[in-house]
């Protein structure tokens, strides 16, 4: 068929139908989620969202190649990295606790992340791994977790959206996400923390610490750690643990944020400098020891390097 | 989990795997398969080459050059190429890279031209609209990993306007009054701005001319890929010309004294 | 053998989809104004491609989006964005503010978490409570607002500068005196000029001319200061109140 005729002749039935066709064809390509405020999220309704993949043989790798500077530290895209975070359950609720620190290569790319994610009032989700994973995963958790609402007339369990968000990041395995999450909330249950990662494991449990700074953090944790904390008691511990993290590892620092959910959904304590957190501690706070994290206090006076300040002054 | 920070936030290396999990990629597939899909064709590096083409910006319009070679590997293959592209009356093109991409951008501008042709709105493709084309169809082409593997100039005049632009096989676009593509972007460009920076609406023909000459003269002394035969596009309120091969005059009596150059005895 | 390649399996692709084109841009926010601003200075390698290809862009009258890293992936992404701004306005009959703007980029980088644009954002402008706002991106989508960012090829000799200057970073005040919380645009303004010239001192990828967005809140005070300044065009597009000006300075083009 001259398909050159055909699109210029006007007269022809045919040739009608079949620009008709053509114009439908081409509205298709937009989808009505395109329009207006229903940002990139508009197809929510369709399934998890389409992500376009690069057209090579083996596209992880390809992501990798671009991606990933530990391999080749001169490779172009440096996606951020998160650090130390740690969450624990106690009598009185769920304390989270996390620095805000990114890195990128030895580039410190920003000291004020947040990386406490407000999935909504009852839910909470920390951030290590890649930002954007984290940020935009849990972000569109949180649009499920408002769907269950209205779907069921009740609050979604920290168990079920754990498991929405350990499914989802699971189908995506071997792809290059990469995130290290603690969702925490209160639920029926009670207070809950549940542990997933882009692996796909999820665990339940009292307590974790993820991050480049968990492990300075567990042992500041784990000797402090009982069930029957105080408030105060248990803010102080999670303050207390990323000091520790910041302090030791390079990886990890700038401030802390503190979280502490209860039964009426969570509550932002605040955000503590963690060099003042050194030297002259939390300040006016609950379980705060009044004085600076740092050991110099402990060994003031003690030894030639470290004068009694009075002597230091004269 | 991994919690080294440096492997934080990147895909998987199989390499630092603490789990040895089995990648998902490497599976083997059993959905659709497309029985031809290894049998596909891309351009994965340029086989037929020209190299650079020069344009500068001059009192009436634009002036464009390249040479006449099409090099398959250091073979030069092809000694009568043209390489300058008219799109319609105001608009030229010039391209380096590969010679089969280039043909095929030439067909696919001769079809926009003609349809423009037949719509008979009273309106016509400028510059501006065919470099805008062009770096759609350029980008497109490299966000499917199957580039068309050129750098094209394209320049012309339009409603008392000059346009000069540049774009290449990653989409990359810029304008500026002096544009070379390839070797040219290293030789030629420097002698091209000391000369028509500044000067874009007073040098005359003539003097652009010269410019362009001895810019590829330059090229043909130091870029082995080059020819002493071009030919210079001009785009002009008038229209396009393009003009028949040129020879590059060249003087090589400087060698016979230096050391390392002509034929020594010695 | 060496040298031999194998018939069985096409050759694996070469192409690099991705180049650097330096430059580097910058945003701060104000109590009441955003300054936006980048350099334009575009590079690959060692060559010097144009001394003029803006990086800073205005998208409504109260949030303009500077581009940094890849040239042809910011450019496609600007009008991409654009275009979905267009969409908005059509359905809305309004601009979308600016926290909107932050969102629906976040979701436009995310959606190529697999083939990522090489493009480092930063978004500045007014948001709808009138106070100035800066949203800075990395390549995939994380987002978080801030009070001042530099990024791109100087962004370490940027940064550490408007970190002491802006936030007053290892920095004590006077006994009795503490920092001012936002400083005027009449101090932020040569910040900015001071970053670039520096900027264009020390790094080969910065320099040839400076494009310096300023996003003005409605009845900002910092209009009558701004309106004196030498080369200051407005490129306001609606009566909203809000106001955007654009200054251009030279910059050395060594």
């Amino acid at each position: 068929m001259n398909t050159f005729l055909e699109r210029y002749s006007s007269t022809n039935a045919v040739s009608q139908l079949k620009r008709a066709q053509r114009l439908a064809e081409e509205e298709d390509e937009f989808t009505d989620s395109a329009w207006g405020s229903q940002a990139g999220y508009g197809q929510l309704m369709n399934g998890p969202p389409s992500f376009t993949v690069p057209n090579v043989p083996d596209p992880s790798s390809f992501l990798r190649l671009h991606t990933d500077d530990h391999a080749d530290p001169n490779c172009r895209i440096k996606i951020q990295h998160g650090t130390t975070t740690l969450a624990f359950r106690f009598q009185g609720g769920v304390i989270v606790a996390v620095d805000s620190r990114a890195t990128a290569g030895s580039y410190i790319a920003s000291g004020t992340v947040k990386k406490v994610i407000e999935i909504n009032p009852y839910l909470l989700g920390t951030m290590a791994g890649g930002a954007a994973d984290c940020q935009y995963w849990e972000t569109y958790l949180g649009m499920h977790c408002r769907l269950h609402e209205l779907r069921n007339r009740e609050r979604i369990s920290v168990s079920a959206a754990s498991k929405y968000l350990s499914n989802l990041v699971y189908s995506y395995k071997g792809m290059g996400l990469s995130m290290g999450t603690m969702i925490c909330g209160w639920d029926k249950t009670g207070p809950a923390i549940f542990y997933v990662d882009s692996d796909g494991t999820r665990l339940k449990g009292d307590l974790f610490s993820v991050g480049s700074g968990s492990t300075f953090a567990y042992g500041v944790l784990d000797q402090g750690y009982r069930w029957d904390l105080t408030d105060a008691e248990a803010q102080e511990l999670g303050r207390r643990s990323i000091y520790a993290a910041g302090h030791r590892d390079a990886f990890s620092g700038n401030t802390c944020n503190l979280y502490h959910v209860k039964e009426n959904g969570w509550e932002f304590i605040a955000n503590y400098d963690i060099s003042k957190l050194h030297y002259d501690g939390p300040g006016d706070v609950a379980g705060s020891p009044g004085h600076g994290y740092g050991y110099g206090i402990r060994v003031q006076g003690r030894s030639s390097a470290n004068p009694p300040e009075a002597t230091a002054a004269a | 989990m991994d919690h080294f920070p440096t492997n934080w936030g990147r895909p998987r290396h199989e390499g630092f795997d603490a789990y040895g999990t089995f990648p998902i990629h490497q599976r083997p597939t059993n959905g659709p398969k497309d029985a031809f899909k290894e049998g596909i064709e891309r351009t994965q590096q340029p086989i037929v080459t020209g190299t650079s083409v020069l344009a500068i910006k001059y009192k009436d319009g634009i002036m464009m050059a390249a040479d006449n070679l099409a090099s398959y590997g250091s073979l030069a293959r092809f000694k009568d190429i043209s390489r300058l592209h008219a799109v319609g009356n105001n608009t030229i093109i010039g391209a380096g890279g590969d010679m089969s991409d280039f043909q095929y951008i030439q067909t696919i501008l001769d079809d926009i031209t003609t349809e423009e042709f037949t719509a008979q709105d009273g309106h016509s493709l400028g510059p501006a609209e065919i470099h805008e084309y062009l770096s759609q169809v350029m980008y497109a082409r490299r966000t499917k990993m199957n580039p068309l593997w050129n750098a094209l100039l394209v320049g012309g005049v339009k409603d008392g306007k000059k346009f000069l632009a540049y774009v290449d096989l990653l989409g990359t676009t810029y304008s500026a009054s002096t544009l070379a593509t390839g070797f040219g972007g290293h030789l030629a460009i420097p002698l091209l701005r000391e000369a028509v920076e500044g000067r874009e609406d007073t040098l005359t023909e003539e003097e652009a001319l010269r410019i362009i000459e001895n810019s590829m003269r330059v090229l043909f002394y130091r870029d082995a890929r080059s020819l002493n035969k071009y030919q210079v596009a001009i785009v002009t309120e008038a229209g396009v010309k393009i003009s028949e091969s040129l020879k590059v005059e060249t003087s090589w009596s400087f060698a016979e004294g230096i050391r390392g150059y002509g034929a020594q005895t010695q | 053998m060496p040298g031999m390649v194998s018939m069985t399996q096409p050759i694996q692709q070469s192409f690099n989809p991705y180049t650097e084109n330096g430059g580097t841009i910058l945003a701060i926010a104000g109590a009441d104004f955003t300054v936006i601003a980048g350099d334009t200075r575009q590079s690959e390698g060692y060559s010097i491609q144009t001394r003029y290809a803006p990086k800073v862009f205005r998208l409504t009258d109260k949030a303009v989006l500077a581009v940094n890293g890849f040239a042809a992936d910011g450019n496609m992404f600007v009008k991409k964005v654009r275009q979905r701004l267009e969409w908005y306005r059509h359905a809305h009959a309004k601009d979308m503010p600016i926290r909107a703007i932050a969102r629906l980029i976040q979701t436009m980088l995310y959606a190529r978490r697999f083939f990522p644009y090489y493009v480092y954002n930063i978004l500045g402008g007014i948001e709808e409570d009138g106070t100035g706002a800066v949203y800075s991106f990395d390549p995939v989508g994380s987002y978080e607002r801030e009070a001042c960012r530099a990024a791109g090829a100087a962004q370490s000799l940027v940064q550490p500068f408007l970190d002491n200057q802006i936030y007053f970073k290892n920095q004590t005040p006077a006994a009795g005196t503490a920092f001012p919380k936002h400083l005027p645009l009449s101090t932020v303004l040569p910040l900015v000029i001071d970053s670039f010239t520096s900027a264009t001192e020390r790094h080969i990828e910065v320099g040839d001319g400076l494009e310096i967005y300023v996003v003005l809140a409605r009845n900002s005070t910092a209009l009558a200061g701004l309106q004196s300044l030498r080369g200051v065009q407005e490129v306001t597009g609606t009566n909203d109140g809000e106001r955007v000006f654009v200054i251009r300075r030279d910059l050395k083009k060594d």
